[in-house]
C-alpha cells in the first residue's frame, strides 16, 4: 500500500512541475547552505589532523611546561620553562630517543679584532640536544649549516653553532673562538663549527603553522650550543622550553606519555606530556566549535527554507481540497490521506535534499580551493557519508513535517465539506 | 427489513447564525435491487440526502438503517468502510482526480481497500471496457470528453463491487447525447447485477429508468410514484 501511495504522491508532484520546483527551491537553499558550511568544517578538520599527525607521528609525545598546552600557545614568543633531568627521562622504560631545548641569556665575547678590542654583548643561548636535528626533523624542519661548517653530532662539547646575524656581528667564521659565560664563574670557550642557514621559506612550508612553535627558530642572534654545554655554564637544567620523547616500536605511547609525566613530577619537573591523541582531541573541540557555529548558521537558512517550504505545502495542500473529499468519499481513512501527502511533502523536501546536496558539496570544493589558495595550504574536500545520509533523512522530514499540519488539516475536515471545496 | 430504512430524518446546516433545515423529517425505505429516482426543485434536499445515505454526512435527527446497521451509531472506522465497499457514489461534477489516469482512478477505491497491484488492475480495466473505455485506460480526465469522464466516474463507483449506486444528477451536466448511455448502464446495473441504484435527476426521460420516483420539497417527501 505504502508502494502506491508513493505512486500517487509522485504522479502528483510530476503534474504539478511549477509548483513542486517552487517549494524544491526552498529546500534546496537551505541544504545547500548546510552541506557546503559543514563540509568546510570537516575538510578544515581533516586537513589540520593530516597536518598534526604528519609532524608528531604515532609514537612521539612532547613535555611541556605545566599549562602552556594550548591554542594560545604562541602568544609573546617565550614559553614557560622548566625544570628537566634528561638523562633520568632516558632511562625511563619504553622510551627510544628524548631530545631537549633550553634558553638562557648569556655574556659573549667575540675573539680580538685586530685593533684589539673584541665584540660583547648579551644574546640568547640555546642548548639543543643532537637528537633534536637528526632525530625530530619533522618537528624542528630543516636545520641546516651553511656550507662549511656542521651541526651538533653526539659527543660534541665545547663547540657552538651561531646565527648568521650574530656570526657578522662577532666576525667570526667557522673554526673561530668565542668566549661564552654562564652563572657567576662559568665560562667557556667555545670553537664555532658552523653558521646556522636562515630559516629558509619560514613559517610558509606545510606544517609550518604548526611545527613552528617546537622548533628551535633559526633566530640569525641566537648562539646554539650542545645541550649538555648548557650543564657546564649554567648547571642542572631548568630552563627546558621543550622535550621531544620518541618511544621504542610497540609501546603504547598515551600510557609512556602519563608515566613519563607521574615520574618526572615526583622529581620537580612542571611538565606535561603531550601526545597525538591529545593535540587532535584538543583540536577537535576546536573545529567542532567552528563546525558547530558554521552549521548553526547553515540551520537559520534551513529554517527560513522549512518555512517555505510549509507556506507553499500549505497552500498546495488547501487546494487540493477538493481531492481530498473525493478520496474520502471512495473510501480514503483519514490516515491514507495523511500518508499519501506526508509522503508527497516528504518526497518535495527529498528532492530539494539531494540537490542542495550535489550543490553544497560542489559549493565546499569551491570554497576550499579558494581558502586553501588564500592561506597558501591543500585543504582536504570531503564528503561525509555521514553528513550525506544525515541530510537526506533530514530535508525528507522537513518536507514531511511541513506538510503534516495542512494534511491533517484537511484530512480531518468532513467530507462532505471538503467535496463542496472549491 | 428494507436494504435502505430512512425515518423522520432531519438535517439542520448552520450558516453563521441562522440554521438552514435541509431535511425536515423525511421517510423513506429502498428495497434490494430497485432503482429509485428522486425528483424535485433545487434546493429541496436531495443532494443531501444522498450525502447521508452515502455517509458521507450524518443526519442531525431521525433513525437512518442502511442494510440493518444504525448510520448513527457507527464508528468513523465503519463509516469508511461503508463508503469504501457498501455504496459506489456518481457526482454531477465527476468528481475524478485530476492528476491520475483514467485506469489509477478507478483503481483508487481499491488502493484504500488494500486489493493487490495486479488484481486491480485487472479489474479496473475490465471495468472500463464494460463502460466503453478499453481504449481510454491511459487518458487524463482533461483528455476525456464530459460523457467518457462520467462513464470513468461510474467505472470508478464499481470498484469495490458496491450493494447500492449512488448518483446525484450523473447526466446534469451531460447532453442528452452523452447521458443516454449512463442511465442505461444504471438501468442494466439493476437488471443484470442485482444492485440498488438511487439516482438523483431533475430530467422525467431519465427518471423513466426508474421502479418509483420519489419527489422531494422542503426537505420531505411529498409524492411517490410507482410500480413496487
Ligand atoms: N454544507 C451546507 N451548509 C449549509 N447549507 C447547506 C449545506 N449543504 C446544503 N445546504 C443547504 O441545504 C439545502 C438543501 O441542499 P441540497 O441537498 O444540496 O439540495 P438539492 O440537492 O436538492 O439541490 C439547501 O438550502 C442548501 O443551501
Ligand atoms: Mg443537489
Amino acid at each position: 500500500m505504502l508502494k502506491d501511495f508513493l505512486l500517487l504522491a509522485g504522479q502528483s508532484i510530476v503534474h504539478r512541475k511549477l509548483r513542486s520546483w517552487l517549494t524544491v527551491i526552498g529546500v534546496f537553499i537551505g541544504i545547500t547552505a548546510v552541506v557546503a558550511l559543514i563540509s568546510i568544517g570537516l575538510g578544515l578538520e581533516r586537513t589540520i589532523e593530516e597536518q598534526v599527525a604528519k609532524v608528531f607521528g604515532v609514537d612521539t609525545f612532547i613535555l611541556m611546561a605545566e599549562g602552556t598546552f594550548g591554542p594560545q600557545r604562541h602568544a609573546g614568543g617565550s614559553a614557560e620553562e622548566y625544570a628537566l633531568d634528561l638523562e633520568y627521562l632516558r632511562s625511563i622504560d619504553g622510551i627510544k630517543v628524548a631530545a631537549a631545548l633550553r634558553e638562557r641569556t648569556g655574556y659573549v665575547q667575540g675573539p680580538p679584532s685586530a685593533d684589539g678590542t673584541s665584540l660583547q654583548g648579551f644574546f640568547p643561548v640555546m642548548g639543543l640536544s643532537p637528537e633534536l636535528v637528526t632525530e625530530f626533523e619533522s618537528f624542528t624542519g630543516t636545520l641546516k649549516a651553511l656550507p662549511g661548517g656542521r651541526l651538533f653530532e653526539p659527543g660534541d662539547e665545547a663547540v657552538v653553532v651561531l646565527g648568521t646575524e650574530i656570526a657578522e656581528r662577532l666576525g667570526v667564521t667557522v673554526g673561530d673562538t668565542i668566549l661564552v659565560a654562564g652563572d657567576e664563574s662559568a665560562e667557556l670557550d667555545l670553537t664555532v663549527i658552523g653558521i646556522m642557514a636562515p630559516g629558509e621559506g619560514g613559517d610558509d612550508d606545510s606544517g609550518g603553522g604548526f611545527s613552528a612553535g617546537m622548533r628551535p627558530s633559526a633566530d640569525k642572534d641566537t648562539i646554539y650550543v650542545p645541550y649538555e654545554t648548557m650543564d657546564l655554564l649554567w648547571g642542572p637544567a631548568e630552563d627546558v622550553l621543550v622535550t621531544l620523547v620518541r618511544s621504542d616500536p610497540g609501546v603504547n605511547v598515551d600510557e609512556l606519555a602519563d608515566r613519563a609525566e607521574k615520574a618526572l613530577k615526583a622529581r620537580g619537573s612542571d611538565v606535561s606530556a603531550v601526545t597525538y591523541s591529545d593535540i587532535s582531541e584538543a583540536i577537535g573541540t576546536m573545529t567542532s566549535t567552528v563546525s558547530a557555529f558554521l552549521a548553526g548558521i547553515a540551520g537559520i537558512s534551513l529554517l527560513v527554507g522549512g518555512v517555505g517550504v510549509m507556506n507553499t505545502m500549505f497552500t498546495s495542500v488547501l487546494e487540493r481540497t477538493k481531492e481530498i473529499g473525493v478520496m474520502k468519499a471512495v473510501g480514503a481513512k483519514n490516515s491514507h490521506v495523511l500518508m499519501i501527502f506526508l509522503i508527497e511533502s516528504g518526497l518535495i523536501g527529498l528532492v530539494g535534499g539531494i540537490v542542495g546536496t550535489l550543490f553544497g558539496l560542489g559549493l565546499s570544493a569551491v570554497a576550499s580551493s579558494f581558502i586553501g589558495r588564500f592561506f597558501d595550504i591543500k585543504l582536504a574536500v570531503v564528503a561525509s557519508p555521514t553528513l550525506i545520509i544525515i541530510t537526506l533523512l533530514g530535508s525528507f522530514a522537513i518536507g514531511a513535517i511541513a506538510g503534516l499540519w495542512p494534511a491533517w488539516r484537511a484530512a480531518k475536515l468532513p467530507v462532505v465539506d471538503a467535496l463542496r471545496y472549491e | 427489513m428494507s436494504l435502505l430504512d430512512l425515518k423522520e430524518i432531519t438535517k439542520d446546516y448552520k450558516l453563521g447564525k441562522t440554521i438552514v433545515h435541509a431535511l425536515r423529517g423525511l421517510d423513506l425505505g429502498v428495497e434490494e435491487g430497485e432503482v429509485i429516482a428522486i425528483m424535485g426543485p433545487s434546493g429541496s434536499g436531495k443532494s443531501t440526502l444522498m450525502h447521508i445515505v452515502g455517509a458521507l454526512d450524518t443526519p442531525t435527527g431521525g433513525t437512518a438503517f442502511l442494510d440493518g446497521q444504525d448510520l448513527q451509531q457507527l464508528k468513523e472506522r465503519q463509516l469508511v468502510a461503508l463508503r469504501g465497499k457498501k455504496v459506489g457514489f456518481v457526482f454531477q461534477t465527476f468528481n475524478l482526480i485530476q492528476t491520475l489516469s483514467a485506469q489509477r482512478n478507478v483503481e483508487l477505491p481499491m488502493i484504500f481497500q488494500g486489493i493487490r497491484k495486479g488484481e486491480r488492475a485487472r479489474r479496473a480495466r475490465e471495468l472500463l471496457t464494460k463502460v466503453g473505455l478499453a481504449d481510454r485506460v491511459k487518458h487524463k480526465p482533461n483528455e476525456l470528453s464530459g460523457g467518457e469522464r462520467q462513464r470513468v466516474a461510474m467505472a470508478r463507483a464499481l470498484a469495490n463491487d458496491p450493494e447500492i449506486i449512488l448518483a446525484d444528477e450523473p447526466t446534469g451536466n451531460l447532453d442528452t447525447e452523452s447521458g443516454g448511455p449512463i442511465l442505461e448502464m444504471l438501468k442494466r446495473l439493476s437488471v443484470e447485477d442485482g444492485k440498488t441504484v438511487i439516482l438523483v435527476t431533475h430530467d422525467p426521460d431519465a427518471a423513466a429508468i426508474a421502479d418509483r420516483i420519489v419527489r422531494l420539497r422542503d426537505g420531505r417527501v411529498v409524492e411517490e410514484v410507482g410500480r413496487a
